[in-house]
């Protein structure tokens, strides 16, 4: 990816307020600090790269969001080839995205690793909902499916979280633990 | 009229909060008589919360250099990292979307750069891109509310405030600075109590439109209402009706020339 293109005055303007929630979205489905950033980089060259080609009357924050994703699958892709080297719950603390802040952190892990063990259609889902706030049209549009389909995963979604939530509690009260 | 069977796409929509109101507390009604269903909303809702919890503070990170599009090489230059005609370019351009889903780009229109005018579009723009913003709109917050004026009235090199409106129902949620090719802006967000917003928007006006009359403005559907008093100029728009935002306009306006 080269560094060099350069973004417009109006892209920029438009853009900028956005990358701090493309940040916490590529974090999420990454869960490595660097590895998101370095995404959201590589989203923005192809988001400058393409800016003419955007369709003006639909939403920006779905199109950049569809580059995001679609950049972020191939890296999980390429992750599953090489046999990325450590189930996610093992992944050194210092690299992951949650800053271990006061008692909170330990839940906040926890909601992390079991929203890690979601198939990722589902994950992608609950995050660009819950998370990053888009309509449930966005959410198709950046899925690239139908929104009956986004229905239909966020409820799948959210029933399973809530099924491994319960099985955490039941498993080691009063604290959920994950990490066999 | 809004007793028609709960569909499940129903249930996530209102964990979602985004079911019109009629139909929300149609809803709700029926949770109230199964609390198995209500215990799963709530466990929903629970997780979703979780989930913004321990993602949220990554917006509070710096942005790393190398993701700030305002410091890249080449970048257009003056003020900070903004071009001139590009950014009024695409002020011009911005719209509101009707509905909760946000905002949209229209083509691209040659229009006036000076005066009220382009301060109409500048405000409307910034209501655009940061009113609809559930999660940050606003950089300080109201809680801070001495150190958010201080912090604009020095970057606008002018004594600036967050005026009261707590007469129009408005309640102070924050503020933010905004770059413009006229210079540093400030954006104060207010919000009524069914979490509706408004915008103050305010800068420095150049000496030739340093005073303007109060000028009602339609940015591509977005209302508001313009004017300048001695040097700084001034927008108030929202989704809000007309009247209630001119009513708002004379009370920031009274305000200032109090002060």
């Amino acid at each position: 990816m080269t560094p060099s293109m350069q973004p417009s005055g109006e892209m920029i303007t438009l853009v900028q307020p956005l990358i701090p929630a493309l940040r916490r979205y590529a974090r999420a489905l990454l869960r490595d600090r660097d590895e998101a950033d370095d995404l959201v980089q590589d989203a923005l060259e192809r988001a400058i790269a393409n800016w003419r080609q955007r369709r003006r009357a639909s939403s920006l924050r779905a199109w950049l969001f569809t580059i995001l994703h679609n950049l972020a699958m191939d890296r999980l892709r390429r992750r599953a080839r090489r046999g990325y080297p450590a189930p996610i719950e093992d992944v050194p603390e210092a690299r992951l995205a949650i800053p271990p802040t006061q008692e909170t952190a330990a839940a906040q892990r926890n909601i992390m690793a079991l929203v890690a063990r979601l198939p990722e259609e589902q994950r992608s889902v609950l995050l660009l909902i819950g998370v990053e706030e888009l309509s449930y049209a966005e959410a198709a549009r950046v899925l690239d499916v139908p929104q009956g389909t986004i229905m239909s995963r966020l409820s799948r979604a959210r029933e399973r979280l809530r099924r491994l939530m319960e099985e955490g509690e039941a498993a080691s009260p009063p604290s959920l633990r994950i990490v066999p | 009229m809004n007793d028609a069977p709960v569909t499940e796409a129903e249930i996530q929509a209102h964990v979602d909060g985004r079911l019109p109101s009629g139909r929300a507390a149609a809803v709700e009604a029926w949770l109230a008589k199964y609390p198995d269903e209500a215990s799963r909303v709530a466990s929903y809702r629970a997780q979703r919360d979780a989930l913004r919890a321990a993602l949220d503070p990554v917006l509070d990170e710096p942005l790393p250099l190398a993701l700030d599009l305002r410091l890249r090489e080449g970048a257009p230059t003056g003020r900070p990292g903004f071009g001139r005609s590009a950014l009024a370019a695409s002020i011009a351009g911005l719209l509101l979307a009707g509905g909760g889903a946000g905002w949209t780009l229209r083509g691209l229109d040659a229009q006036a750069t000076t005066g009220t005018a382009a301060l109409a579009r500048e405000a409307a723009a910034s209501y655009a891109i940061y009113a609809d913003d559930r999660t940050r709109p606003v950089e300080i917050g109201a809680d801070q509310r001495r150190t958010l004026d201080a912090w604009l009235s020095r970057r606008l090199s002018r004594p600036i405030a967050a005026p009261d409106l707590d007469a129009a129902g408005l309640r102070l949620i924050g503020g933010r600075l905004l770059p413009t090719e006229h210079g540093p802006a400030a954006l104060y967000l207010y919000q009524n109590a069914a979490g509706e917003r408004t915008a103050l928007y305010l800068r420095i006006m150049k000496s030739d439109d340093a005073t303007d009359r109060m000028t009602r403005r339609d940015e591509d559907g977005l209302r508001g209402w313009t004017w300048a008093d001695d040097g700084l100029g001034f927008g108030v728009f929202g989704a809000a009706s007309d009247d209630f935002l001119h009513s708002a306009a004379d009370m920031v306006r009274a305000r200032y020339r109090q002060s």
